[in-house]
């Protein structure tokens, strides 16, 4: 039995009960284990200094004793051969038919071979995410996206055509004839970083006179590679200047798409359990938590990419389990508010937790704010000091004084720290087209 | 509404598909034309194994 329903691109797979999805995870986990145990040197010597073997993993708790990889570890496994990639490749080199990379936000680049199955894969799970957003073959997709060594909307495209869209490729083009493009085309759907959601609405406005809301036909907007769509104040500005829905998805280079939010906009972001594992641990134990709202760092396994696995990955991401169901019918588990901060980004100022995306949210639910601004945390003596850096809307330049206490206010209750805050003219602060980098952490020994 | 789904059956003609995919490439003598798209099609045909056969006890 399933529940046939339009909603769902497998609804073997997304409505699947608890119980058989606990199951099929326990088996794939198994097989993929034993995939790498099988054809990596690095797999095979990890488990075996680890003392186990594939057929040891029998339930959820025999998995959470499987040792992890992290980023780091790749890093050195790539400067051995086969180059470029290392001894976690797991198929013969010119079986090697896609390279990728990741975006090096966290330092040296992390090379990924994919095969031609694993890219199929990739587009299968780009295929879950768009069509529970409501892309359909009747969809013209236009991808604002460079084409280039990073992964992000390479699969999104391939997805979409998956789906059956018209796929509009619109890479070396600027902003501007993005945007004349999309017009012209009538393209109905868009994928990009949520900056460049919002600088492209700014430039359709500021410098083509064109109102995206109204005078383009964007419905929906897929989002990835930076938190904004799962940050209300950022997500209601997006959906307002496009008038359109805006919805996130989580993935990576060098793990998959792992995630989506679906249609129904549930505050939360399913995990496509059906081709991930995803664990949340706790920072400071390790132990599993399942129970909800309670934040720890995700460790994830993709079962079925094959040239190099990704196995019990520690992503240093933190995320929560949602405490619902989500309406749309899919029994997939769903995380809330997306990745809520990064183990490596989430830092002690002034003795208080802070996570930068706090800070965006309170500023983008700021209305006479500009989209950008700019944190440095500095040490002064024994002290942190934070300076936020701001843009006012040039319609607001004489409401200084009452934005200021709107901003602090926010801040305050958002973060629950104090700010040296500066004004800027609006568009002086740095815009990006990807991801954008606006926290600066200086202090040397934090 | 019919929510009576065969899912063997399914898996059935999936495995067929993987072992004609295969039979070509073994009859192929190297012709890269036959080669290169039954490869293609293997990797759709497990994409068909991930959404289904995976779900087949």
């Amino acid at each position: 039995m399933f529940v046939k329903s339009e909603r769902f691109w497998n609804p073997l797979l997304e409505t699947l009960p608890r119980e058989k999805i606990r199951e099929l995870q326990v088996k794939k986990f198994r097989r993929i284990m034993k995939w790498a145990f099988e054809h990596s040197k690095f797999h095979h010597q990890l488990y075996k200094d680890a003392g186990m073997e594939p057929g040891d993993v029998k339930t959820m708790a025999d998995i959470a004793r499987v040792p992890k990889v992290e980023k780091s570890m790749m890093r050195g496994i790539q400067k051995k051969d086969p180059y470029p990639y290392g001894d976690m490749l797991c198929v013969p080199l010119e079986d090697v038919s896609e390279f990728r990379q990741t975006s090096g936000t966290t330092g040296q680049p992390v090379y990924q071979p994919d095969t031609w199955q694993d890219w199929e894969w990739w587009a299968e799970a780009w295929a879950y995410i768009l069509y529970s957003q409501g892309y359909r073959k009747s969809d013209r997709v236009f991808i604002p996206f460079g084409y280039n060594i990073f992964v992000a909307f390479w699969a999104g495209h391939y997805g979409a055509e998956k789906l059956g869209c018209e796929v509009v490729p619109g890479g070396v083009l600027n902003t501007e004839a993005r945007l004349l493009k999309m017009q012209e085309l009538k393209a109905t759907a868009t994928m990009a970083t949520p900056t460049y959601i919002l600088g492209m609405a700014d430039t359709a406005r500021k410098k083509l006179g064109i109102d995206p809301a109204t005078d383009l036909n964007i419905q929906k907007i897929t989002c990835a590679g930076e938190p904004g769509a799962s940050i209300p104040t950022t997500k209601k500005r997006m959906e307002e200047a496009w008038g359109a829905k805006v919805y996130d998805h989580i993935g990576a280079t060098e793990i998959g798409a792992w995630s989506y939010e679906c249609e129904e906009q549930p505050g939360g972001l399913h995990v496509n359990e059906g081709l991930f594992l995803v664990q949340i641990e706790d920072v400071e134990t390790g132990e599993i938590i399942e129970e909800p709202n309670k934040r720890g760092k995700m460790v994830i396994t993709a079962f079925d990419r094959l040239a190099q696995p990704c196995i019990r990955f520690d992503s240093k991401d933190i995320i929560m389990w949602h405490e619902q169901e989500c309406p749309c019918g899919r029994t997939f588990r769903m995380i809330k508010g997306g990745v809520v901060g990064r183990a490596d980004d989430i830092t002690k100022v002034k003795g208080v937790l802070l996570a930068p995306t706090a800070i965006e949210e309170a500023v983008r639910g700021v209305p006479e704010l500009g989209d950008e601004y700019e944190v440095t945390v500095t040490k002064k003596g024994d002290t942190d000091d934070i300076s936020l850096k701001v843009e006012l809307q040039t319609e607001a330049e004489n409401l200084k004084e009452k934005v200021l206490a709107k901003l602090n206010d926010q801040l305050r209750l958002k973060t629950n720290l104090r700010y040296n805050i500066s004004f800027h003219p609006y568009g002086s602060l740095p815009r990006y087209d990807v991801k954008a980098k606006r926290f600066k952490d200086l202090r040397k020994d934090h | 509404m019919d929510n009576i789904l065969d899912i063997k059956e399914l898996g059935k003609m999936i495995d067929e598909i993987e072992t004609a995919a295969n039979g070509l490439i073994e009859k192929a003598q190297g012709i890269q034309a036959i080669e290169r798209n039954a490869e293609r099609i293997l990797a759709s045909t497990t994409m068909l194994k991930i959404n289904v056969s995976d779900l087949i006890n």
